[in-house]
């Protein structure tokens, strides 16, 4: 996959994708979904205290005609019903606007009218990166799970593979990073790849390829994998990156976002249907893209 | 050189260094039993080990006469002392006038602290220093070695990929050009509460990154897939060593043991063992170990120590 904008295209396809959105009062949240709405990505409907909603639109001169808003002055309750919009099937995705994603999540899971699966939630971001020539890369976890121990990482490189699926790449080559390509006892994340390659050869993991423990530089770069002579379709090849823990995901999601002309989608996948969760310091872009790629993955 | 695949062969191929190379030299260490000098009178008779035998040489005598063998053709260090007997002989490896370090009679501490010792020992660096062993089992034309059933108790992953090591370069000594290593468990899958299969996990990625050299390793696998291709296939596991592994890394100690003495006692088979990553071949009996058991274990101290050359 070269470009981010297919998930544009994609996203565009057959019914339109109807998206549930918590509590929108920021600018940023409102401004996303009259974005995603004018690109023809989604339809949306806003949950929330309508008042509130008005005024902050109006402040930043975005125009709400068309679209829906459900009107629910407390938090708690717009974030249940946008939950229960989404698992009853009325909306396909969820996406958070102003208010915290431990409430967001808490409502997620909850057991009777959440959209809990059994899984793990996860969060997975792609990356465009301009100076590469496999250009787009995920990264998981580097936004939800902390410090993942090894079922945890098993189910995050799950989720990420069902999604990986429904973009359009069937057999995902996934790299279990750690900081060097050799095994060492004492660092737990090289072990724990080990164990991951395993996982996948013995078909606990399916659907995929996955390799580690390799550096971030051999994951990447074919070149960097053959002057360490590592013999691996993954090595050089890796269409995600999957991290020890949440620091190093998140190093290396802001390195692309900041540091180089990269643009990024990101996702929470493992639950019933996507969730998305973009920051005010997003841009414009990474925020479409976002909800695009949420819309791609509620398509079943 | 062909493959030894079954202890007979062995044999016959320690004889071959013998009259190919002369005798590789044994130091045994408090050598005061009859049981003992008889081995390795017949290895010396066989053309491919002499000794030196280190102890107190009445009783060394004793031992000689009972067991009928001559003493002249023996290089005999009279050392009263038991710890100095371990000094001794271990030393007579270590500056070269011998090429096998061999216990006697004396107690497998003193034995193992003068291998250990800093000076005149045979340590090899921090290498872990492991026992193995090689079993010929009627109806595989292979020999089967298990490491490490005797030993390492609970050796860790570091441990582990030594043993391994140190278990491979015996089977290459053996002829087995690039032994198929099973690192075993009691599952063939990856079970985060069973350290046994995270540990076979790593040590088959430290082999794909060449930690662990000249060897295919494999794990975590069930001893039925290890050797049977069938149970392999059974269970949908692609692999090069499923049903053709020629080295069994073993967990720990006591599942290793059990290993071992089931093969031992409930199948038609030959078995000997060695001690493993020093500077020098170790052979280690027991009393109970049979004349040809010894026999048999100083041909692969022999045979490794050729390889080592």
């Amino acid at each position: 996959m070269q470009k981010l904008d297919f998930l544009l295209d994609e996203s565009r396809k057959g019914r339109p994708m109807t998206l549930a959105l918590a509590c929108p009062y920021g600018d940023d949240a409102i401004g996303a979904i009259i974005g995603a709405k004018r690109e023809g990505i989604v339809r949306a409907i806003l949950i929330g205290d309508e008042g509130r909603i008005r005024t902050v639109a109006e402040q930043d001169g975005y125009d709400l005609s068309g679209i829906d808003i459900v009107d629910e002055k407390s938090d708690e309750k717009a974030v249940e019903k946008s939950v229960r919009m989404v698992s009853s099937g009325e909306a396909d995705l969820l996406m958070k606007g102003l208010v915290k994603t431990s409430s967001l999540l808490k409502a997620v899971l909850d057991k009777e009218w959440g959209l809990r699966t059994g899984s793990l939630l996860s969060h997975l971001f792609l990356f465009e990166i301009p100076n590469l020539e496999r250009r787009v890369i995920g990264i998981s976890d580097g936004g939800m799970n902390t410090y993942p121990d090894l079922n945890a990482k098993a189910k995050i490189i799950e989720n990420a593979v069902a999604c990986y699926h429904k973009i359009g790449i069937p057999q995902p080559k996934i790299a279990a990073l750690a900081a060097v390509e050799a095994v060492n006892p004492e660092m737990q994340a090289t072990l724990d790849a080990a164990a991951l390659a395993k996982m996948n050869e013995r078909g606990q993991i399916k659907g995929c390829i996955v390799d580690g423990p390799l550096a971030l530089d051999n994951a990447i770069s074919e070149e960097s994998a053959k002057i360490k002579g590592i013999n691996s379709p993954v090595a050089g090849n890796a269409d995600m990156l999957l991290v020890p823990d949440i620091e190093s995901g998140n190093f290396i999601g802001k390195v692309l976002l900041y540091m180089t002309e990269g643009k990024g989608a990101g996702v929470i996948l493992g639950a019933r249907k996507p969730i998305v969760l973009t920051s005010r310091f997003d841009s414009m872009q990474t925020k479409l893209l976002s909800i695009a790629l949420g819309a791609v993955v509620a398509r079943s | 050189m062909e493959q030894i695949r079954s202890l007979s062969q062995l044999l016959e191929y320690a004889k071959k260094i013998g009259a190919e190379k002369g005798p590789k030299k044994i130091s045994v260490a408090m050598a005061e039993e009859a049981g003992l000098l008889s081995a390795i009178e017949e290895a010396r008779q066989a053309g491919f080990a002499d000794a030196i035998l280190v102890g107190n040489s009445d009783k060394i005598k004793a031992a000689a006469d009972q067991a009928g063998v001559n003493l002249a053709n023996y290089e005999v260090i009279d050392e009263r002392n038991e710890p100095a007997m371990g000094i001794t002989a271990v030393s007579q490896v270590s500056s070269k006038k011998a090429d096998i370090y061999m216990k006697g009679q004396i107690h497998t501490n003193n034995f193992l602290r003068a291998m250990l010792n800093k000076e005149v020992g045979l340590r090899k660096g921090k290498n872990t220093i492991s026992h193995c062993y090689f079993h010929s089992v009627e109806g595989y034309d292979r020999i089967f070695f298990v490491a490490d059933a005797a030993f390492n108790m609970y050796p860790d992953l570091a441990a582990k990929a030594d043993i391994t090591q140190n278990t491979v370069n015996l089977a290459r000594a053996f002829g087995v050009a690039e032994p198929k290593v099973a690192v075993l468990a009691a599952v063939e899958v990856v079970n985060p509460d069973m350290q046994a299969t995270l540990d076979a996990s790593a040590l088959t990625q430290m082999n794909r990154r060449g930690q662990i050299k000249n060897c295919i390793v494999d794990g975590p696998f069930a001893l039925d897939n290890a050797v049977s291709e069938e149970s392999a296939k059974t269970k949908g596991i692609v692999s090069p060593v499923a049903g053709k592994a020629d080295v069994f890394i073993v967990p720990n100690i006591d599942a290793g043991n059990m290993l071992a003495k089931a093969i031992v006692y409930f199948s038609k088979n030959e078995t000997a063992g060695l001690i493993l990553g020093a500077a020098a071949p170790i052979v280690l009996t027991s009393r109970a170990d049979s004349a040809r058991a010894k026999l048999l274990s100083i041909a692969a101290a022999v045979t490794l120590s050729d390889f080592q050359k």
